[in-house]
């Protein structure tokens, strides 16, 4: 057992959040609800661990190290200290503030999302092409057809009931698929949390 | 045309569009230049508002009007802060236990309670007519409810890869399982090409209306 204070720690955490999903106690709620804050709290600083790593343990080693890199190394370090010397200075409330970093974030985000189309489709007739099986025929068929739908084009299907029937039963395919591939994920999420639960996985121990 | 600070904001905005669509002719230091300058921005953004949501509200205010208990999430954050030396990472340890024994709970919770029970209930609803529209004969709702259910428990096994081991070919499913999972490829494919498009569709749209910024601003500039 490499190290039983964090495995108690997992595991007496675990449980007592756990019992307050059914065990509906007051007692127990005053003492879960804190457990629930702190956690949050330790998400935030975790975040925080992750961002401070990026920035100091990724991108300052690059800069000290010789290449092509650096310049863009120093970019993400120079934006990110502006940002935050700004953001502390004046608060992420502050009207100019929001409107500089939205300025900078929103079309950038909005731009990558629209190039993601571009390459969507491309990827999707790469993989048509590589695919010489019936699955990516049927997954290619049915993005054409989900398109068409989506598109509103079919909106005259309304005033004909066959082809309403015909398309419900269509919906009814993504709907079921839908739903096994949620139950196998549940299903998955309660093994691996049972898993940590009885000390069986410890990924907190790298 | 007016010089103002949204104009600066719209000539910023144009500029970044038009340099993210650079991509398009293949993957250029340009494209990077924005990718890097978009990671510091977004991470310096988020750091902001972790100070200001997490780090100052929940450890610091709590101390300084005196609560002892604001001690332990205080503890237990400058241990994770260790994590980033990697000679101290170890006592790190407790404060990633304390977070991954309160996700897994809550991970159980969400999948029993929210996904587990849920789904099953939707998967029963489609039987009862109560709940379904009005003028549906019991024969199609059957029909259909029974259809939602097959592709339900063809896409579970699908996912299971339990398998006997046969004398001459190895391990196999067994028949009934190989015959549903079969089924199940068949839905998975068309659900999969359902949730492409979607993405596919959220995609164009945002084509559509950085287009429409691009020429709007170069009619703006001409004007």
């Amino acid at each position: 057992m490499k190290s039983p204070l964090s495995l108690t720690v997992a595991i007496v955490v675990g449980i007592v959040i756990l019992i307050g999903y059914f065990v509906p106690s007051p007692s127990l709620a005053a003492i879960r609800t804190p457990m629930l804050n702190w956690a949050m709290t330790l998400a935030g600083i975790a975040s925080l661990v992750a961002i401070i790593n990026l920035i100091f343990g990724v991108h300052w080693k690059r800069l000290r190290e010789s290449g092509s890199k650096q310049f863009f190394s120093a970019v993400v370090i120079l934006s990110f200290l502006v940002t935050l010397t700004a953001g502390i200075f004046f608060g992420p409330s502050d009207s100019n503030y929001q409107k500089v970093v939205t300025a900078i974030q929103v079309p950038i985000e909005t731009s990558l999302m629209a190039v993601l189309a571009i390459t969507l489709a491309y990827s999707s007739l790469r993989l048509l092409q590589r695919q010489h099986n019936w699955m990516g025929l049927l997954f290619f068929l049915s993005v054409i057809l989900f398109l068409v739908i989506n598109s509103g084009v079919m909106a005259f299907a309304s005033d004909i009931p066959i082809l309403q029937v015909l398309l419900s039963g269509f919906h009814n395919v993504p709907v079921a698929g839908a739903r096994g591939i949620l139950l196998g994920i549940a299903l998955g999420s309660l093994a691996t949390g049972i898993r940590i639960l009885i000390g069986s996985d410890k990924p907190y121990s790298g | 045309m007016q010089f103002n600070a949204d104009l600066i904001w719209t000539i910023t905005s144009f500029i970044l569009t038009l340099l993210v669509f650079t991509y398009l002719f293949g993957e250029n230091p340009v494209f990077r230049f924005v990718s890097a300058l978009f990671i510091g921005v977004a991470s310096g953004y988020f750091a902001v508002i972790i100070i200001y949501q997490v780090v100052l509200p929940r450890l610091v205010v709590p101390l300084l009007e005196g609560s002892l208990i604001a001690l332990i999430p205080l503890v237990l954050s400058g241990v994770l802060l260790l994590k980033l030396s990697p000679r101290l990472s170890r006592f790190g340890n407790v404060s990633m236990a304390y977070l991954v024994g309160a996700g897994a709970a809550i991970a159980i919770g969400g999948a029993v309670l929210g996904t587990l029970f849920g789904q099953i209930k939707g998967a029963i609803a489609a039987f009862e007519p109560q709940i379904n529209a009005a003028g549906i004969s019991p024969v199609l709702l059957i029909l259909e409810g029974g259809f939602l259910l097959l592709g339900t428990l063809a896409t579970l096994t699908y996912f299971n890869f339990g398998a006997k081991n046969t004398a001459n070919m190895g391990p196999r499913r067994g028949l009934i399982a190989a015959i549903f999972a079969w089924i199940g490829k068949f839905f998975i494919a068309i659900t999969l090409g359902a949730v492409f498009a979607g993405v596919l569709t959220a995609a164009i749209t945002a084509l559509v209306e950085r287009s429409d910024f691009i020429l709007q601003t170069i009619k703006g500039f001409l004007r």
